[in-house]
């Protein structure tokens, strides 16, 4: 089981695969020393889309050598997107990650239905996975960037994806909590009514394997002494693996206030897509960034296929 | 446990008997179950209504009415308002519906001066004994409220509970019934009964072991829920059905009643006394088993 990020990265640099990486409008100061420490260390096979003149600037501006770096011209940003996605779509490369260009402009090219990555019929999502120091494990969280306020079938996607991405890193059964701000049923928080839902379902058998709670608040989900001091029955006992949040607003600041105030570091990916899709956040350290490369070549590796519902 | 509806009589037989007053009492539907619950110690009755009509229905069917409480009020809704006042004195602990439309008989009920209100939403309440189950099984709401929503279903829940507490069952098994025992998000029934069961884990409905959706199946049958693979405490040991709506819990009660020649006792609950509220198609053996049951849920 991999309970550090540090050791996905271990895992990953000693399997000894090379995987092939498409980067659109890879001319970005925030990304490139990322990959190119990924490339160095022999697991990441850049093919650079974009300016070629700028990112050799790029390079140079941060002192990074470029020699022997695939680096392809593209004519716009669009383009380099289109161009990404197609290598994906056609093999010659494992994975797509986002450069300079706009969320919005990447997605598009991502989710386009005749030439882009997504599985028929999936939900597009996010599922990060957070090494905070003072957690004994790893924790994944979502959606911190995709889904602004999930709808039932959503969360259950979420759910589905954190599952599977969990059971990447060798947590057969994980725990999940579902997040609110009390562990009480409230029609005042409509996610709380979901939440009852989701874990009938999960009794029924209608769920993957999982050991599921919630609402419940980050104390009950994470604290192994908060059940009691509660008051609160729940199977979660404080040891969750994986914590739903109800909406963007919520599960965003929550990575990001760890990340600025608790040295965690993260590794995140797109989910929906038979391919890893790459996409971070410029705040990110560039460990983080360089994680999240490493947890799309784990994808990548163990086939990136969605689990069905 | 409680197998048989008779059961109910030795939680009556160990409490005061309790005042039942029928109005208006010159029916001819009511009467007789009235008369024999009077004449087993079930109840203590008052009649009131047209002496004379009451008097000449005991006549032509034989009852004994001698020795009996009867108050002269030949106006039909003069003799309910009585008959509530009553009770909201506490002059009597059980009211029961004469010969009078059930629209009238709840008017007076509702009334928010002297009245039966306590805030709490009126619902039935019924009890079947059905010889193909192992107990007596409690079914709500299949004749009061039409198409409950959650806060509704909680009340009725909360209301049969506590009158189940008072007929001894301490802890009852309380399955959410659904068309299937799966979540199905375009069913609402399933979500609602997902969330009383969260609310019964959270503590937010006490008293009680919540499940659901739970099919009639495997509400009922143990070998259903297992063939089914579902685990639940409530599966196959239900001791109240909670209907989704009116549509569904009327045809399960007649079906009982008429398909498995079940025996059945209701009452209404949720006012400040239980309300005997039978109909005409009942047999005199239901009026009779709901005045029981009703004395019994009186139980303080």
């Amino acid at each position: 089981m991999i309970t550090r990020l540090n050791h996905l990265a271990d895992y990953i640099r000693s399997s000894g695969r090379r995987y092939r990486i498409a980067i659109a409008w890879a001319q970005d100061p925030n990304s490139i020393g990322a990959v190119l420490r990924a490339a160095n260390e022999g697991f990441l096979e850049p093919v650079m889309l974009g300016r070629k003149q700028e990112i050799i600037k790029v390079c140079e501006n941060l002192e990074i050598d470029y020699k022997g770096l695939n680096i392809t011209e593209s004519a716009g940003d669009y383009e380099a997107c289109r161009r990404a996605v197609e290598m994906a779509r056609s093999g010659e490369t494992d994975i797509v990650m986002k450069g300079l260009v706009s969320t919005d402009r990447f997605l598009k090219a991502v989710m386009d239905k005749e030439s882009g990555l997504m599985e028929p019929g999936a939900i597009l999502s996010y599922v990060c996975a957070l090494d905070i120091p003072a957690y004994r494990k790893l924790l994944f969280i979502t959606d911190p960037a995709v889904i602004p306020f999930p709808d039932l079938e959503q969360k259950i996607a979420m759910i589905r994806y954190a599952i599977d991405m969990a059971g990447r890193f060798g947590i057969k059964r994980p725990r999940i909590a579902l997040i609110g701000a009390t562990e009480k049923v409230s029609r005042h928080f409509e996610s709380s009514l979901d939440y009852a839902a989701i874990c009938k379902m999960a009794e029924r058998g209608q769920l993957p394997d999982c050991i599921i709670d919630g609402p419940v608040d980050i104390f009950l989900a994470c604290d192994p002494e908060s059940p009691g001091i509660k008051g609160v029955k729940t199977v979660l006992e404080g040891d969750a693996d994986i914590l739903l949040f109800p909406s963007i607003e919520s599960c965003n600041p929550f990575y990001k206030g760890l990340m600025l105030f608790a040295g965690a570091e993260l590794a995140g990916l797109i989910r929906g897509t038979f391919k890893p899709v790459v996409l971070m956040s410029r705040n990110e350290s560039l460990l983080s960034k360089y994680y999240c490369m490493a947890l799309a070549c784990m994808m990548a590796e163990t086939g990136n296929n969605q689990p069905q519902s | 446990m409680l197998k048989k509806l008779e059961d109910l009589k030795n939680i009556v037989a160990n409490e005061p008997v309790k005042k039942l007053v029928l109005a208006p009492a010159h029916d001819q539907d009511s009467l007789g179950a009235v008369i024999k619950a009077a004449s087993d110690g079930v109840i203590t009755p008052v009649l009131i209504g047209d002496t004379e009509g009451i008097k000449q229905i005991a006549h032509e069917n034989g009852y004994d009415i001698t020795g009996l409480s009867i108050i002269h009020e030949p106006g039909i809704e003069a003799s309910v308002e009585l008959a509530v006042k009553m009770v909201s004195r506490r002059e009597a602990e059980i009211l029961m519906k004469g010969k009078v439309g059930t629209s009238t008989l709840l008017k007076c009920v509702l009334n928010k001066e002297w009245g039966l209100r306590t805030g709490k939403l009126l619902s039935h309440f019924a009890l079947f004994e059905v010889e193909t189950y192992h107990k007596l099984i409690a079914v709500t709401d299949v004749a009061m409220n039409i198409a409950p929503n959650l806060q509704e279903k909680i009340a009725i829940i909360n209301n049969s509970i506590s009158c189940m507490h008072k007929l001894g069952i301490t802890n009852p098994k309380v399955a959410v019934l659904g068309a299937v025992e799966m979540v199905n998000e375009s069913m609402e029934a399933t979500l609602d009964a997902a969330l009383l069961s969260k609310m019964n884990q959270r503590d937010q409905i006490k008293g009680c072991i919540i499940d659901g959706p739970l099919a009639f199946d495997n509400a009922v049958s143990i070998e259903s829920a297992k063939h089914k693979g579902i685990k639940s405490e409530v599966a196959g040991d239900t001791d109240l059905l909670l209907m989704p709506d009116i549509e569904v819990g009327n045809v399960l009660y007649k079906s009982l009643v008429f398909f498995a020649k079940a025996k059945v006792a209701s009452v209404i609950l949720g006012a400040a006394a239980p309300i005997v509220l039978t109909s005409r198609s009942d047999s005199e053996q239901a009026k009779y088993d709901s005045i029981l049951l009703a004395s019994a849920a009186s139980k303080k």
